[in-house]
């Protein structure tokens, strides 16, 4: 018997034998181990492992995109974002179809670099993204960025969504996987108030499938003996305070905001954008950029997905008109989204 | 975009730095983590481009072995992408 039967033999005797469980990941790479490991198959059949909102590029507001599109569109404008950005549908196309200059990077400081060698051009950066985006961009403003060098900030803060969601009784969650690298930032004590508040347990895992399991394991019987608390599988990453000076560095650059979610809606305090003494450096200030009103994407039930409230097999879209080379909604998109993940994993 | 692999660094020259994973060397910045508990030989997680945590070998070991199979996925359909720019539908 080897350890991932155990596990595996573990979690079956701490599922009681009617109750159906719903525990929810909130991870795209989390999303990602459970379904290429075919971890679900192994799982009984009353224990539900739903996909939460993991995705960043999933939940950017179709205005936010917009937006990007027409900065891009400027002689004097240069954008820059992350490369699943690119290629995410709205009303306008996406920026790659339809965007005029445009540039995609894998880091915050390569944006540093392309303002410094085009200094006739002001550089707007796209900066979307959880915690671990947001940390970065914020890395960049403490060390100082160019003149021509803007934010336009989409950043969202995970442990807000994920309240939503327990306020939600629809969803009906019973228990939640922290997500690895947002808690090395954030901490395990910041997911306390799902244990401490509404009684759910929340254990933060890493990628490995086995590492994954016990975090499932230890959702599950903390349900059986009713001792609800944080729990840490992930220690050897994820601190209890987190990533102090990361959090230091961001909330002096970013404060809460009043967001959009796409597919979603509105969420107080669920974002962030550039406090008002860096709004010099806001491109949404200093462009002037206006709220585009979001228009639904037929068929596509993307923000069910999202919520948890549906699989991506629910939608009539999947597989037959929505697939990773010709997405339809923004879930299909990104390797972090349900839909993607699902379509490849069949 | 969100996937974070740790790295071994082998130049410190805060608040950047140089580090290694797979025989790729990237310059990274490392002003996410106190000066004082970086040593050349460290392993850190970095994500789009920044160490964001200190782990132990081992650890970064056992990430990485969880990832090699995310990331060969995602060159594959990065390839895939390439070669079907054409059938793109976005937009
Ligand atoms: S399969 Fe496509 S259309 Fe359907 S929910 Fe997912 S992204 Fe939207």
């Amino acid at each position: 018997m080897n350890k991932t039967d155990d596990i595996i033999r573990h979690i079956h005797s701490l599922v009681p034998g009617d109750k159906k469980i719903r525990i929810m990941n909130v991870c795209g790479s989390h999303e990602h181990t459970i379904a290429f490991s075919g971890m679900r198959s192994l799982m009984p059949e009353n224990l539900e492992i739903i996909p939460g909102p993991g995705c960043p590029v999933c939940v950017c507001p179709e205005s936010d995109i917009i937006n990007a599109i027409n900065l891009s569109q400027r002689d004097d404008v240069i954008l820059v974002t992350y490369g699943d950005m690119l290629r995410v549908p709205s009303k306008e196309g996406s920026i790659r179809a339809q965007g005029g200059n445009y540039r995609m990077v894998s880091s915050p400081q390569e944006c540093i670099q392309i303002a410094d060698s085009h200094r006739d051009k002001k550089i707007i950066f796209f900066s979307i993204g959880f915690e671990t985006t947001t940390a970065p961009t914020a890395a960049i403003l403490e060390s100082g960025i160019p003149e021509n060098l803007y934010i336009l900030s989409s950043h969202r803060l995970t442990p807000t969504i994920m309240e939503i969601l327990v306020k939600d009784a629809e969803i009906g969650i019973d228990g939640f996987i922290a997500p690895g690298h947002v808690s090395a930032i954030v901490g395990a004590n910041a997911w306390n108030v799902f244990s401490e508040q509404y009684g759910i347990p929340t254990v933060v895992a890493g990628f490995q499938a086995d590492n994954l399991m016990l975090g499932i394991a230890e959702i599950l019987r903390q349900l059986k003996y009713g001792e609800t608390k944080t729990g840490n599988v992930y220690a050897g990453v994820v601190k209890p305070e987190g990533n102090v000076q990361a959090q230091k560095i961001m909330d002096r650059f970013f404060e809460v905001s009043d967001v959009n979610w796409r597919g979603i809606g509105h969420i107080p305090g669920s974002g962030l954008e550039l406090r008002e003494e860096y709004s010099g450096k806001d491109a949404r200030k200093v462009f002037d950029l206006q709220e585009i009103k979001e228009s639904a994407i037929p068929g596509c039930i993307c923000g069910n997905v999202i919520l948890g409230k549906a699989y991506p097999a629910d939608c009539k879209l999947f597989t037959k008109v929505c697939s990773p080379n010709s997405p339809k909604g923004p879930c299909m998109v990104s390797g972090e989204g349900a839909c993607n993940i699902w379509y490849k994993t069949g | 975009m969100c996937v974070g692999v740790p790295m071994q660094l082998t130049e410190i020259n805060y608040p950047s730095g140089v580090a290694e994973a797979k025989g790729v060397k990237r310059t990274i910045g490392l002003q996410l983590l106190p000066e004082g508990v970086l040593e050349i030989g460290d392993h850190v997680i970095v994500h789009v481009g920044f160490a964001i945590e200190k782990v132990d070998k081992k650890m970064a070991d056992e990430i990485w072995e969880a990832l090699e199979e995310v990331l060969q996925m995602m060159d594959e359909e990065e390839e895939e992408r390439a070669r079907g720019l054409s059938s793109d539908g976005d937009g």
